[in-house]
């Protein structure tokens, strides 16, 4: 909400504190507020009347106009549509600086136009608004025009209130909370009007969600520019004047936070009901767009139509237009969550809407209608000639206690009852001391967000000011001053991957039918109904998708290597899991080639199988993992021939592998793309974690410690052993099975793997034997390797290689 | 004395043939021709069956010392050039120490999990325990039991994605683990929260997913005058001593009183800059005291136990930290922006 400065000060008694004090005493006790001056003095401005208006003789699109400002006649000439005889405007006279440019005398054709009439947008107010603003008939002519319309001399302060503080939306309701901050005190002129009973609107109320409705028909007004006041208060306010009557509304919507309709009375047909819509009815608005109702909708409609969507917008239909002779003017007061609920759905934010949602205040609708009613008689003529006030809902005022205890406890500060009770007597909330605080009767105002004892300590905690409570230290109870787990676990993974030249990413975990399919994988389970971009509509089940749109990017942004990792959320329908997700292309070390005499050098290194395969050996080894197995992983997306999964028993820890060529084509990234997933933690959605396979993290846990082993006294014996076997035969399965044959088998060494042709390949390891408690003999080792030959054969077929 | 002037000659001719020796193997040269089986010194000694026996004691002293002699010199003369000869090798193989090295560079931290990570630590060492919970969050927990029931303007503040999963939604903020942890464990509790969260939003300083750790300390007699003490230790670690704090009455359904928490401007150290529009002031954090209605929800007894709790976004503190314009650079994850946060 913005509203003058100078509109406020009118409702405080004998104030007037600077404005970026008053801003910053808002802050400080709880309404969000900024200021700004009300445009710049432009000198050189007058007031004029327009006398006559005739087409240009050789211009067909401009005007030219006789105005006078009291003693002098100007010839002016404009393009403007919106001008009549006897129409106040702002002349901007020769000297006068508009948008940058001096004005000057300057001819149009054979005519010369001796100064220039001035739209808002050339005065400098920011109003969306076409033609010129034409001024009230009240205006005086012939005055400087800058002083006249405030600018540069008024304030604007913006207001913009957290949802509990409807009250504050207003003129009435920022002066009342000034007032109390400063201790001043509000002052109000009440409504003098008298209203006949000579023609009573009959109300039909057919809903729950009204609490108040009064309407008052005004007859035999004349539709005309709104007095000059009216119109200065608007325009600050950023809305643009329309007619009297309109304006009339929406000024007191300003400064009373009540929000008035006027329908013109001849264009409605028989009674009044306030009912649900029926559903599907439709009715076009007065922003002209035509919406769609149903049941839960409420409306305010004659006996044929609908006129009006209840607590948000008027129709068209029944539109106040300058035609219009009779009025009903509607003060209202509906169901906040009902208001809200359309609202939300039509997608409509209208200044009605806005204050019925937040709460509008109860009691003031009689005498915020008034205060119009008032006002059309004074600016438009007219006799309110009959009322009807359908009061549902009266408001009965709830008894708070505060005690000061309480205050203690929570602010941790004395603050006397006494204090308590002047502090919300100047909130306007009556209050009375009694023996162990105060007691309050919540007035209809704050009848939204006062209701219980806490709500007081918040009101007297922040007119106190938060900042005047000193600091103190609490003590904190705690088991230990350490992270859990999981966080060192994850912190290590970081660690690891970063010292080893990955980089960390961060992605969002959205993702798309699209990205999972390309790699066939399955629809995520948990879809986001209103997702801002159908790319971005799915929970991922898995981080290579995220991965590969990193990677993506990145080919996009011009670099071909990449080495990220990330630990992210992956999403089930009844869970959620932390993943590491690695993706790994190109080189990782970006190096050069040497060359001297005979030594030829390449410093470059790019990823390949082994690498990758190492890499994360080398991670669980680092996280302390030991005797995983490896299998084939079953992902289409992966190259079955260079792909592996690790396991823990029989339980799966992760996978790794070079895309298939066919994905990475698809995809348009590079084929020697590894990606890799580890399963990190499983995250439950219920309070007690139920049941579920390990992941890394349940495997740390349940990690052995490290106990020291001495060291071996005695030396141990190595012999270099090759064995032949099928091609197929897996290096890995022969690596495993030799330190199982003997107890005094202490390493196993892979050093070469030769292939023979004929379909078979040598395998060659070194064994190292160690007793531990003596020295072992040349025969004794020599029976042991005989043992080992024997067994590798009747498991496997292998034959020792002379 | 025919052998006599041998010796000397001999002597001559070496001492001028050393001088021109350029390597051990002109060394080795000449050690064979002197010192060999058939060499001069060696042959001289056969030469001594000729002298005169009276002669032949002093003749054998003077071969013998003239032996000596060159044995000694070209010692000397072999130690200088193995030693030469090393050098020069080394100096072969000398490599240029400019060149660039061969090891792996490492990689970056991203920047908001660093700065997760910087803040967790300032409350876990203040005994703040860590606590978490999942992302896809029971409407229950994310807005029920905070105090924000449906139909309320609050429910509004925060754009909510909705789910095909009944019941649930993703989370707005870290809050519903503040009721995670209660419903858990009975005061007194002290506990941090960090963790992703989602709000239909995206312009340069809203992204709809983004970091949250919020803050929670329940026990008796905790007033907001302890809130603002524990603050004003993690705003002063993150932002210096002495930052100018200031507290503003707000709004949060789940706190009251409540207050957003603004820090002196950074940038412009309160001059008023763009950043801060103008204000001096940057808007940090909301904290407040925990509302009775959510104590009532989780069964915590309000005329015993007080509590206040606060939250942050991450993203807005590293971008304050490193001058980051834009939250969606955060998330785009291009390693023009990734890899300058090496080392951090
Ligand atoms: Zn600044």
């Amino acid at each position: 909400m913005k509203v003058s400065y100078k509109w406020v000060k009118e409702f405080i008694e004998n104030f007037d504190e600077d404005i970026e004090t008053v801003v910053e005493k808002l802050n400080e006790t709880g309404l969000e507020s900024t200021y700004e001056k009300f445009g710049n003095y432009i000198p050189n401005l007058t007031t004029v009347k327009i006398l006559s208006i005739e087409k240009h003789p050789e211009k067909d699109n401009l005007l030219v106009c006789r105005a006078t400002d009291g003693s002098k006649e100007y010839q002016v000439i404009t393009a403007a549509k919106n001008v009549k005889e006897g129409d106040i405007v702002v002349l901007a006279k020769e000297g006068a600086v508009i948008n940058g440019i001096e004005i000057k005398p300057v001819k149009f054709g054979s005519l010369t136009s001796e100064g220039m009439f001035l739209s808002f947008e050339e005065l400098g107010i920011e109003i969306p608004s076409e033609g010129l603003f034409i001024l009230g008939k009240d205006a005086p002519i012939g005055v400087d025009a800058s002083k006249l319309l405030d600018l540069g001399e008024d304030y604007i302060i913006e207001l913009e209130i957290t949802p509990n503080r409807g009250d504050a939306l207003s003129v009435r309701g920022l002066a009342r909370e000034i007032a109390a901050i400063f201790g001043k005190k509000r002052t109000e002129k009440l409504p003098v009007v008298s209203i006949l009973q000579e023609n009573i609107p009959e109300i039909q109320v057919e809903t729950d969600k009204l609490n108040r409705y009064r309407a008052v028909i005004v007859e035999n007004v004349k539709v005309n520019v709104s007095p000059l006041d009216i119109q200065l208060k608007l325009i600050k306010s950023g809305q643009k004047p329309i007619n009297n009557i309109v304006d009339i509304t929406n000024f007191i919507l300003l400064q009373e936070g009540q929000p008035l309709h006027a329908f013109d009375l001849d264009k409605l047909e028989g009674e009044i009901h306030i009912r649900q819509a029926s559903e599907g009815e439709k009715i076009v608005a007065l922003d002209g767009n035509e919406y769609t109702l149903n049941k839960n909708d409420i409306v305010i409609a004659d006996d044929k139509k609908a006129v009006a969507i209840a607590g948000i917008i008027g129709g068209d239909n029944t539109k106040v237009d300058e035609n219009t002779k009779n009025v009903l003017l509607e003060a209202a007061n509906f169901d906040p969550s009902s208001v809200r609920k359309t609202a939300k759905r039509l997608g409509i934010s209208t200044d009605s809407s806005y204050r019925f949602e937040r709460g509008v205040d109860i009691e003031n609708l009689p005498n915020a209608q008034d205060k119009a009613i008032e006002l059309i008689s004074s600016t438009a003529g007219g006799r309110a000639v009959g009322e009807s006030d359908v009061h549902i809902n009266v408001y009965k005022p709830k008894q708070v206690k505060l005690r000061e205890k309480q205050i203690k406890r929570v602010l941790g500060a004395e603050i006397p009852k006494e204090k308590c009770s002047e502090l919300l007597n100047r909130l306007e909330i009556p209050t009375e001391i009694v023996e162990d605080g105060t007691l309050s009767e919540i007035p209809a105002f704050r009848a939204y967000d006062l209701e219980r004892e806490i709500d007081l300590v918040e009101e007297v905690g922040r007119l106190t000011g938060f900042n005047n409570l000193e600091e103190t230290y609490p003590s904190i109870s705690t088991e230990n001053f350490n992270y859990p787990d999981y966080f060192k676990l994850e912190e290590k993974i970081r660690k690891f991957f970063i010292s080893n030249g990955l980089t960390e990413v961060l992605t969002y975990t959205f993702s798309s039918e699209e990205d999972h399919q390309a790699l066939g994988l399955p629809k995520p389970d948990i879809e986001i109904i209103n997702y801002i971009l159908k790319s971005q509509s799915l929970m991922r089940n898995n981080l290579a998708v995220s991965l590969i749109n990193t990677l993506k990017e990145n080919i996009k942004y011009g670099s071909k290597d990449l080495s990220v990792f990330e630990t992210g959320t992956v999403f089930f329908d009844d869970h959620e899991e932390y993943r590491i997700g690695i993706l790994l292309t190109g080189k990782f070390i970006d190096g050069y080639t040497f060359s001297k005499e005979k030594q030829q050098l390449n410093t470059t290194e790019k990823w390949d199988f082994l690498k990758v395969k190492g890499l994360i050996n080398s991670f669980f080894e680092y996280i302390g993992i030991k005797n995983l197995n490896v299998n084939l992983p079953q992902l289409q997306f992966l190259n079955k021939y260079e792909a592996v999964k690790f396991l823990k028993g029989n339980t799966e820890l992760g996978y790794i592998g070079k895309i298939h060529p066919k994905t990475a084509k698809n995809l348009e990234i590079p084929e020697d793309t590894y990606i890799g997933e580890f399963y990190l933690k499983y995250v439950s959605r219920d309070l007690k974690e139920p049941d579920h396979k390990p992941y890394i993290y349940d495997l740390i846990k349940e990690k052995e410690e490290i106990v020291y082993n001495e060291i071996p006294k005695f030396p141990s014996v190595k012999r270099d052993l090759a064995f032949e076997a099928e091609e197929d035969f897996s290096v890995g399965t022969l690596l495993d099975e030799i330190p199982k044959t003997c107890k005094l088998i202490k390493k196993v060494k892979l050093f070469d793997v030769y292939f023979l042709g004929n379909g078979r390949k040598s395998i060659a390891v070194s064994v190292e034997f160690n007793a531990g408690d003596r020295s072992l003999t040349d025969e004794e080792v020599n029976q042991m390797v005989e043992d080992l030959v024997n067994k590798l054969n009747e498991k496997f077929g292998l034959k020792l290689r002379k | 004395m025919q052998i006599k002037e041998n010796i000397e000659a001999l002597e001559k001719e070496y001492q001028e043939k050393l001088k021109n020796i350029k390597d051990l193997k002109q060394l080795q040269d000449i050690k064979t021709e002197l010192l060999g089986k058939k060499g001069k010194i060696t042959s001289l000694f056969k030469l001594l069956k000729e002298v005169p026996p009276e002669k032949k004691k002093e003749v054998g002293a003077l071969i013998n010392s003239v032996k000596a002699k060159f044995e000694d010199i070209l010692k000397e003369f072999e130690k200088q050039l193995t030693e030469k000869e090393l050098e020069e090798k080394l100096k072969k193989s000398k490599i240029d120490i400019t060149l660039p090295g061969a090891w792996v560079s490492p990689g970056a931290p991203h920047p908001v999990t660093a700065t997760l990570r910087y803040i967790s630590d300032i409350f876990v060492s203040m005994g703040f325990k860590i606590e978490e919970g999942p992302e896809v969050e029971l409407e229950e927990y994310n807005f029920d039991m905070l105090n924000i029931p449906k139909d309320h303007p609050a429910r509004e503040m925060q754009d909510t994605f909705f789910i095909n999963k009944k019941g649930y939604v993703l989370r707005t903020h870290t809050s519903p683990v503040q009721i995670r942890a209660m419903l858990k464990q009975k005061p007194p509790l002290a506990v941090i929260a960090p963790g992703k969260v989602y709000r239909k939003d995206l312009d340069p300083t809203h992204s709809p997913m983004f970091h949250q750790i919020e803050g929670l300390v329940v026990d008796e007699n905790i007033t907001f005058r302890d809130l603002k003490g524990i603050l004003k230790i993690f705003l002063e670690s993150v932002f210096g001593k002495n930052i100018p704090i200031r507290f503003r009455p707000s709004y949060f359904p789940f706190t009251e009183p409540s207050a957003e928490v603004d820090i002196g401007c950074t940038v412009c150290k309160g001059k008023g800059c763009r950043v801060c529009k103008n204000t001096g002031w940057l808007e940090i954090l909301g904290c407040g005291m925990v509302d009775p209605n959510v104590f009532e929800a989780v069964g915590i007894d309000t005329e015993k136990y007080t509590g206040f709790a606060f939250g942050l976004g991450i993203e807005r503190i590293t971008m304050l930290k490193y001058q980051i314009p834009d939250i969606r650079l955060l998330f785009s994850n291009d390693m023009r922006f990734n890899l300058q946060f090496k080392g951090i």
